[in-house]
């Protein structure tokens, strides 16, 4: 059951789907903080040697992002919050 | 304003039909013409100019070292993760989506300023 390690590809791959995933989302701070939690623990395992943990932790959070950006969706607020105007 | 919602969008559907109304001199209904992407490309010095803004406002560049041929690894020392976040920041900003095929051979300033001014959907 246990995956081999994770190639390159494979983890620049998933750093994608989570960043895509995470532009998903119609709250703004949750958009934010997963943006920054991605980077922040893609950084932090960045010279793992066994990456294969970090590797399975992270697609579970995919999915989980996955499922929270359908159902947040459902529920978007109509009032953009104030940080989202005026760039 | 869900009538005037649904009548806008209604009349978007019309558009192909009665752009030959129109020819005839027809004003059933206003022609809205979809050309959000008709319009020629967008010019390549903005194309640079917004690159350029993207990486210089990534925190982990030096602003003065952006030239609009610089390579993200080599010049800038970043390393792919930094690379993926900023080719992620230029679809954001020019509203593209980027295949990873493509979006893993874009590590420099000039490949991504090729790429987004070649794209048609660019914006």
């Amino acid at each position: 059951m246990a995956a081999a390690s994770p190639s390159r590809p494979e983890i620049l791959s998933l750093f994608r789907s989570l960043l895509r995933t995470s532009r998903q989302f119609s709250d703004y701070n949750i958009r934010e903080y997963s943006k920054r939690r991605t980077i922040d623990a893609f950084r932090l395992n960045k010279h793992a040697t066994d990456p294969s943990a970090a590797f399975a932790d992270g697609k579970s959070q995919l999915e989980v992002a996955k499922r929270q950006a359908l159902v947040y969706s459902l529920y978007a607020p109509k009032v953009k919050s104030i940080m989202e105007l005026n760039h | 304003m869900a009538s005037s919602l649904r009548a806008a969008i209604i009349s978007h559907f019309r558009v192909p039909a009665s752009q030959t109304l129109a020819l005839n001199g027809s004003k059933l209904w206003t022609v809205r013409s979809m050309s959000s992407h008709g319009d020629d490309h967008l010019d390549k010095n903005q194309v640079i100019d917004r690159v350029l803004e993207v990486v210089k406002c990534h925190p982990k560049i030096d602003p003065s070292k952006v030239t609009p041929e610089v390579h993200f690894q080599k010049d800038l020392g970043l390393d792919s993760l930094d690379t993926v976040e900023i080719v992620m920041a230029l679809e954001e900003e020019f509203k593209l989506e980027i295949p990873d095929k493509e979006a893993d051979k874009i590590d420099s300033c000039g490949l991504a300023i090729e790429y987004i001014y070649n794209h048609p959907m660019s914006s």
